[in-house]
């Protein structure tokens, strides 16, 4: 049996592809948001000066690191409905108990990568702030969380990447993402090397986008005024401004 | 709030400690309003410690700081940390090191103290830190990020971000040892500058000409205390103590 390409290109841009990738990236999406969001949280408390709170954030990051993503997906989607029953309503989607388990399986990273971000910002810029009479969450929000943000951009590209590919095992509850759509086809007309390459080329075309992305977000982060697109506001032409630099 | 008296700073007995090591063992300090003091001595004598603790940046163990009349730090005090940040932008400090805001151009970094803190319109703080730049002549830098500035660049635009809080006392912690000897001057020429505009300055510094220049009494430091204190021409010329006597020919060389 040779390869066909005609199927290939059709299951490549079949409708249950198309929409199969865009679950995909909508699950990845959402769940390195929250990820982000809970994972500074815990970073957050591991520094605290309470020994408790740091003990819980390190428990925290203990226990969601060491449970294996799949069974901790399982557990989600089988056994908490079982202990909590308004998870059993219609709105616990396949979906939402996909996005719940990576979210937090994933902030367990997050917050060690974020933990040695926030450790990478020189105390000296705390002290700067503070004796210019910037209160706690100014020095925080206006000087360590952009300096901490541009360290933490390449591992975070890469816990996104890992975090794509690991919606894949939302196929074991039956989620419609890339995998899942490429399975049940295969399943049908059994064209095993057509729609794994076509699922090949959709994970490769998600990847580079974002990888794309992250590039952008890099030179947003890369602070010399070359890399700025408004205008100078000195009368010197942007490109003049590199001949005397 | 201003007190009529001519003092603006003032450090009764400071002691500091971290963990067994005593830093500082009760160090008495007074600055008068537009004076200009200089702190010299040997290496972990507490120097500092002292200017971190007069800036409100570290708790002390005993003793009092007042700043222009108000109790801000010591015992007594009910001043929590938190309530210290308005007082902090009173004794703002210059730091060896510049410690500028690497993501923020030469001008953000000036501007960032009047908008969050004085709480001024981005407009109006854009035309002040301008002017400011103008003044540590750096204006033609203003739109350029601190790591495509020179070291004395640098740190006078860590100067004009700390005037731009309109502090009432300016502390220096050996803002030029971390400069090329052929950058030291100007950044010494714009402190001579604010001293003669009536800064109160308090400059640690083994800048031997500023200190002679600009300086109105110069403290020596050893082993957390303050062992003498004359005018330059007395401190130089004549020293009390053996100690200071040995200090300053280490540093004439
Ligand atoms: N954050 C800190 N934690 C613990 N010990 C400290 C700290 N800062 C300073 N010390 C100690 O306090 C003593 C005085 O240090 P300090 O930096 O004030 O000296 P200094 O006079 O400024 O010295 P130098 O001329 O080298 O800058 C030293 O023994 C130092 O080890
Ligand atoms: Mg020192």
């Amino acid at each position: 049996m040779a390869f066909d390409w005609d199927i290939f290109w059709g299951a490549l841009t079949s409708q249950a592809f198309v929409q199969g990738a865009l679950l995909t990236i909508a699950l990845a999406a959402v769940s390195q948001a929250a990820a982000i969001v809970l994972g500074l949280g815990v970073a957050l408390l591991r520094r605290s000066g309470a020994a408790p709170l740091r003990g819980a954030a390190a428990t925290y990051v203990w226990l969601f690191r060491a449970i294996p993503t799949l069974l901790q997906l399982l557990f989600v989607w089988n056994a908490l409905p079982q202990l909590v029953p308004s998870l059993r309503d219609p709105w616990f989607t396949p979906f939402m108990a996909a996005f719940l388990a990576l979210a937090i399986n994933e902030s367990a990273y997050m917050a060690e990568i974020i933990r040695s971000g926030l450790g990478a910002v020189d105390r000296g810029q705390v002290l700067a702030g503070k004796t210019l009479g910037l209160r706690d969450t100014q020095i925080f929000r206006l000087i360590v969380l952009p300096q901490m943000i541009r360290v933490i951009i390449p591992p975070t590209g890469n816990e996104f990447i890992t975090l794509l590919k690991l919606t894949s095992l939302a196929s074991v509850i039956s989620l419609r993402e890339l995998l899942t759509v490429t399975s049940q086809t295969v399943a049908v007309n059994f064209r095993f090397a057509e729609l794994y390459s076509a699922a090949t080329v959709w994970y490769l075309v998600i990847v580079s986008i974002f990888m794309v992305l992250q590039v952008q977000l890099e030179r947003r982060f890369h602070w010399t005024s070359e890399g700025r697109h408004e205008p100078m506001q000195t009368g010197v032409p942007a490109a003049a401004g590199a001949l005397n630099r | 709030m201003t007190n009529g008296a001519r003092e603006m700073i003032r450090a009764d007995d400071l002691v500091k400690r971290y963990g067994r090591n005593d830093v500082l063992r009760g160090v008495s300090l007074e600055v008068e309003r537009g004076q200009v003091k200089v702190i010299v001595g040997p290496s972990g004598s507490g120097k500092s410690t002292l200017l971190r603790c007069l800036a409100l940046l570290e708790p002390i163990e005993s003793g009092h700081i007042l700043l222009d009349g108000e109790q801000v730090a010591g015992t007594g005090t009910t001043l929590r940390d938190r309530q210290l940040a308005p007082y902090r932008s009173q004794v703002c400090m210059v730091f060896q090191h510049f410690n500028l805001f690497p993501h923020m151009t030469a001008l953000e970094n000036v501007m960032v103290g009047p908008v969050n803190v004085r709480g001024v319109s981005k407009a109006h703080a854009r035309a002040e830190a301008m002017d400011l730049l103008t003044r540590v002549r750096l204006a033609d830098k203003a739109h350029r990020y601190p790591s495509e500035l020179s070291g004395g660049q640098q740190q006078r635009v860590a100067i004009a971000r700390a005037l731009a809080v309109r502090p009432k006392v300016m502390l220096f912690d050996e803002p030029t040892s971390a400069l090329d000897p052929e950058l030291v001057r100007e950044v010494v020429d714009v402190m001579e500058e604010l001293a003669a505009d009536g800064m109160t300055m308090i400059v640690v510094s083994h800048e031997m000409r500023f200190a002679n220049e600009a300086a109105d009494s110069i403290v020596m430091m050893d082993d957390g205390r303050v062992i003498e204190e004359a005018p330059p021409d007395r401190f130089f010329k004549n020293p009390a103590h053996e100690r200071t006597r040995q200090f300053l020919q280490m540093v004439e060389r």
